[in-house]
């Protein structure tokens, strides 16, 4: 068996190393012995009992003898029958009242001293009732009170063992168990525990010899004893290092909203910048300037969220209406042939919550720089049932790259370049894709370490329809990058709704993998 | 994104290759789609196709015509169609078009199928890409419904009208009694489901032949006669209606090559109308109305980045199934007939890469130097953060949509200014939050359990209403935080606030705070540059109780735009 010396107080080592094997080991002995206080000595017994170190092996019922506040007084003044006697020898002979009157003593109390004493042939009474001191020498109990009862205040407790006959006659006399406020002393009875060292016990008591772990070892640095220097030459108590700590509950990052952040340097650390955007969108925004024909079937009631109030913009900015809307009627200047539609100028103003990241882009281009590169992830809305794999609301990331010779190879570079740095991909699958907005279209699937294949994100080239209506006569690439799966994997969890968890308790404890 | 369920057998015939399941997944991106499901049980595949403007493609025919092609095999060479200046002869295959049509349902397409009788899988696939056509491409039949007759049971002319719908009965498809029209709408399964499309119009779209009987009442539900096509008919009558001339007459093309390549014979029939359509006033289906397009040759090798020769790019077309001429600089393309997705010429672009192959294009990395910057917003947010972080606050992200009961009752507030959706997927989803706080109380009464003190902490966004602003919202970067605990109070949050504001290097002062979701005299207002930037204080014990919250609880809202701004 192995003994943890580390988990053992002070208290418990003085106490093992002090007490030998078979002896009768009582808090009586132990606190004159080691000058433990009574407290000290009960936490020694019960830490090392319940470590069976020490067992116990008798109880003794012991008589105590405490002074109460009237024998304190006692000490100080002396007691009622001494101040009687001392009065007397001082004025003379006095009748009983003025005796009390003069100590301030009860009449009953004076009367009964008076009885006491006269029999014993101290004190004597003339006819006129006039009380005097005889030459009889004080009775042996009064001196043997006022012993005791200095023994009494100097020690606190006086042990019934220690008396002598005569003595415990007196101090008997002298004490009440209950109600003892007018006595001079109370009566205490306590029961003993006696215990012995426990085969493990003497192990521990050798093992603590061999490694002379003493008890007397610094517990704890304090800035005295560093302005003293009365550490020098101490030895420190070791510590259990196993011994579980406390819980510290700290300030801290949202493992999620971390990741969010991880992908936005990444993004930034490629060259892109980061644009952001209102959650209410126009239509205008949202589908018109993406190309998106008004009755295209994304665009149902039943894909995007309405706004009951603030339902219309008051205005669509200009010229970007008209070139927009020319766009989708005829093709306009973009070399299309348009929808054939006739534009809806208040479908366009209606306001919805934003659905894609590429609102951002739409709205980025007319002011974008050339060549410029820019991101945004876009917290969305889409009307969908809520459950582990869609959220009322969540992130896309998006963006574009404006270049005059920005081109189909350089937007599979540009996916290649997503797919090794954001998704440490190992390898890379380009498949054509469907957007209203873009065409060429292009999915990239990548082979993920962990997750093994799946799509990593949607790109192409901007339709001249959605740039050069915007006034952008370069090529630009658009692409958006679905890494809620990464996310999720990152944070070992499985559900979408797990990302935006309200659940203090769960995001405390959450961590990356 | 519509799928489709084709037999392997009969699919594989049609391209005229088998495969195996990894090798058709490999080849299937040529039509944008997607291997979804294989039941070797059944012998069928489920095929997802991705492309919307593609409806020719959503079918066994259509798919198998677009890999075949692909793979280099032969397509179809389709001579029945009439175009606007040549029109095939019909015979006496006429349908005549009532004038009063043209409020509700303007436009029908039609031809006659012979040849050979319809079997089982012809018919399943005719109904599948009917639905298909229809549901996805026709939205739910409101712009393009189909119709399949026998075709023996009927004389032409067919009469396309407008009936009145208490006084027109027929034997619907699927029941045993006459109805009106009317009835067919509230008590047939087909007309629940369709007849919203035409119930608010005061006559209803009905087809008859020359002599009244009844052929279906469109777009709702075939007549149970002349509408119930079986397996071994022989002559088939198939018409569409519809709203939008083009994209009806196109369905009715898809639909035509399909059965051409079948191995059925297409007889066209002339539509005459009584007024002008974009086509004139009669036009003989299927119509060939698409027009060529050209794409110059630079621009195709600038947007794809290879220097492709001109002869190169015709091969990667005809590949698509696509005939082309060069002339000088410039391909031009003839648009096949079951397509019209050619809106401009990067849509030529795309199939010439599609033509080519994705491993043809060799990936390079854009070559423009640009400085990447995250946005002010966010450098101020990840300032703001560092600083909660510092004093013991754990982060959190919340959804933005929420419930009124959330966000307004419990909060003790009017909710005037909340942002409310009109069509919401449930009450639990009605609102956009206007402030954080709500956001934190709900962790809050959902994390008794969780060992005190509390601190959490948000940087998100908040929205509200705001007549100024164009859009009548405004969307603002904030910051709330909130602490409970035993002992937490106003003091705890006062220090708080002082410490971000100081450690942001910003002044700011206090004004007392009337708000009913915190305790009177122990709240306050920030104000910063003469503007009420934030709000702290005790949580009233109104609010704790109405979310259930047995801990006194202090929170704090601060807009950061402000104090970005200055």
């Amino acid at each position: 068996m192995d003994f943890d010396l580390k988990s053992l107080h002070p208290l418990e080592i003085r106490l093992l190393r002090h007490v030998a094997k078979n002896e009768k080991i009582t808090a009586e002995q132990i606190i004159e012995d080691l000058s433990y206080k009574l407290g000290q000595c009960n936490q020694a017994f019960s830490w090392l009992a319940a470590k069976e170190y020490i067992v116990e092996v008798s109880r003794k019922l012991r008589t105590l003898y405490e002074i109460t506040e009237t024998g304190k007084d006692y000490v100080s003044k002396g007691t009622p029958e001494l101040r009687i006697i001392n009065l007397l020898k001082e004025k003379g002979s006095m009748r009983m009242p003025d005796i009390s009157r003069d100590l301030g003593l009860e009449n009953k109390d004076v009367g009964s001293a008076f009885g006491q004493l006269s029999k014993e042939g101290v004190l004597k009474m003339d006819s006129e009732k006039n009380v005097e001191v005889t030459d009889k020498d004080l009775p042996g109990r009064i001196t043997l009170l006022v012993s005791l009862l200095t023994k009494g205040l100097e020690s606190g407790l006086l042990d019934e063992s220690q008396f002598t006959k005569d003595e415990l006659i007196v101090i008997k006399a002298n004490s009440k168990k209950r109600g003892a406020a007018g006595s001079p002393f109370k009566i205490i009875e306590r029961e003993d525990l006696v215990y012995e060292l426990t085969e493990n016990g003497e192990k521990v008591k050798k093992l603590l010899l061999d490694q002379g772990v003493t008890g007397e070892e610094i517990g704890g640095l304090t800035p005295e004893m560093l302005s003293t220097g009365s550490w020098k030459g101490k030895e420190f108590r070791e510590y259990n290092i196993n011994t579980p700590p406390s819980r510290v509950l700290l300030g801290r990052r949202n493992p999620y909203s971390q990741y969010l952040q991880w992908v936005k340097d990444k993004l930034s650390s490629l060259g892109f910048e980061e644009f952001d955007g209102p959650l209410v969108e126009t239509e205008f925004w949202n589908g018109d300037a993406l190309f998106m024909p008004q009755f295209h079937s994304a665009r149902d009631i039943h894909d995007v969220y309405y706004l009951k109030n603030a339902a219309s913009a008051k205005e669509i900015e200009q010229p970007w209406l008209d070139q927009v809307a020319e766009t989708h009627e005829t093709g306009w200047e973009t070399g299309s042939r348009g929808w054939g539609y006739k534009f809806d100028h208040d479908f366009t103003r209606r306001q919805v919550l934003r659905s894609q990241g590429t609102v951002l882009s739409a709205k980025q281009l007319h002011k974008a720089k050339i060549p410029g590169k820019y991101f945004g992830v876009a917290r969305c809305f889409r009307y969908d049932q809520v459950d582990a794999t869609h959220g009322a609301d969540f992130y896309q990331t998006e963006g574009i790259v404006l270049g005059e010779d920005v081109n189909l190879r350089t937007l599979l570079g540009l996916l290649k370049m997503f797919a090794e740095e954001i998704a440490g991909a190992e390898e890379v699958r380009y498949v054509p894709g469907y957007f209203p907005f873009t065409e060429p279209s292009i999915e990239v699937h990548i082979k993920h370490p962990v997750l093994g294949w799946f799509e990593l994100g949607g790109s192409g080239i901007f339709r001249p329809e959605v740039t050069k209506a915007m006034g952008i006569d370069v090529p630009v690439l658009a692409w958006g990058l679905g890494i809620d799966r990464m996310a999720l994997m990152h944070l070992g969890l499985n559900d979408l709704r797990e990302l935006f968890s309200p659940n203090i308790e769960n995001v405390r404890l959450r961590r990356s993998k | 994104m519509p799928k489709i369920e084709v037999n392997r057998d009969i699919f594989y015939s049609f391209i005229g290759n088998t495969y195996t399941d990894d090798a058709l997944e490999a080849l299937l991106p040529c039509a944008k789609a997607e291997l979804d499901a294989v039941d070797n049980d059944e012998g069928t595949l489920k095929i997802e196709l991705n492309d919307t403007n593609r409806p020719d493609l959503w079918s066994t025919l259509g798919l198998a015509r677009q890999l075949r092609v692909y793979e280099g095999g032969q397509r179809g060479e389709y001579n029945f169609f009439s175009n606007s200046k040549k029109s095939l002869d019909t015979g006496n295959r006429i349908v005549k078009v009532d004038p009063e049509i043209k409020a509700t349902r303007p436009f029908m397409a039609a031809f006659a199928v012979t040849g050979k009788a319809v079997d089982d899988s012809t018919l399943k696939d005719l109904i599948q890409t009917q639905e298909k056509l229809c549901w996805n491409y026709g939205r739910k039949r409101k712009s393009i419904a189909m119709g399949v007759y026998r075709s023996d049971l009927f004389n032409y002319p067919v009469m396309y009208k407008a009936a009145d719908p208490d006084t027109t009965r027929f034997i619907p498809l699927g029941m045993d009694k006459e109805l009106n029209l009317r009835e067919i709408i509230k008590e047939h399964p087909k007309g629940q489901e369709f007849g919203h499309i035409v119930e608010n119009d005061k006559k209803f779209p009905f087809i008859t032949d020359a002599d009244g009987k009844v052929l279906s009442f469109s777009p709702v539900i075939n007549s149970s006669e002349i509408g119930a096509v079986e397996v071994g008919d022989e002559n088939l009558f198939i018409e569409l209606t519809g709203t939008d001339l083009p994209s009806l007459i196109l369905t009715a093309s898809i639909v035509a090559c399909d059965l051409a390549d079948n191995g059925f014979t297409i007889l066209p029939v002339k539509v005459e109308y009584p007024y002008e359509t974009e086509f004139g006033n009669t036009i003989t289906t299927p119509f060939y109305f698409q027009k060529g397009m050209s794409v110059s040759i630079e621009y195709a090798r600038k947007l794809l980045g290879v220097d492709l020769s001109a002869d190169e790019m015709k091969t990667a077309l005809l590949r698509m199934g696509i005939k082309t001429e060069i002339k000088g600089e410039e391909i031009t393309i003839e648009v096949p007939e079951y397509r019209n997705d050619f809106l401009h010429p990067v849509d030529i672009i795309e199939d010439i890469m599609m033509g080519r192959g994705m491993d043809s294009f060799e990936p390079v990395m854009p070559s423009d130097s640009t400085v990447g910057r995250i946005s002010p917003e966010e450098e101020f947010a990840r300032k703001t953060k560092d600083i909660l972080i510092g004093l013991g606050f754990q982060e959190m992200i919340y959804n933005y949509l929420g419930s009124g009961k959330d966000y307004i009752e419990k909060m003790g507030i009017t909710g005037d200014n909340h942002i409310q959706i009109v069509n919401p997927m449930t009450e639990n989803y009605e609102f956009v939050r206007a402030s954080i706080i709500p956001s934190m109380l709900n962790s809050e009464a959902i994390s008794a359990n969780a060992v005190y003190p509390h601190h959490i902490f948000e940087i998100g966004k908040i929205a509200f209403l705001d007549s100024k602003d164009n859009s009548g919202t405004v969307t603002k970067n904030a910051l709330g935080f909130m602490s409970a605990d035993r002992n937490e109070g106003f003091n705890q949050v006062s220090s708080s606030v002082s410490a971000i504001f100081y450690y942001l290097n910003k002044e700011y002062e206090l004004v007392e705070l009337d708000d009913p979701r915190f305790i009177r005299g122990r709240s306050a207002k920030i104000v910063y540059n003469g503007k009420v930037v934030g709000v702290f204080g005790e949580v009233s014990p109104q609010v704790l109780e109405n979310w259930g919250i047995q801990m006194p609880a202090t929170c704090c809202e601060i807009d950061l735009d402000f104090l970005i701004k200055d």
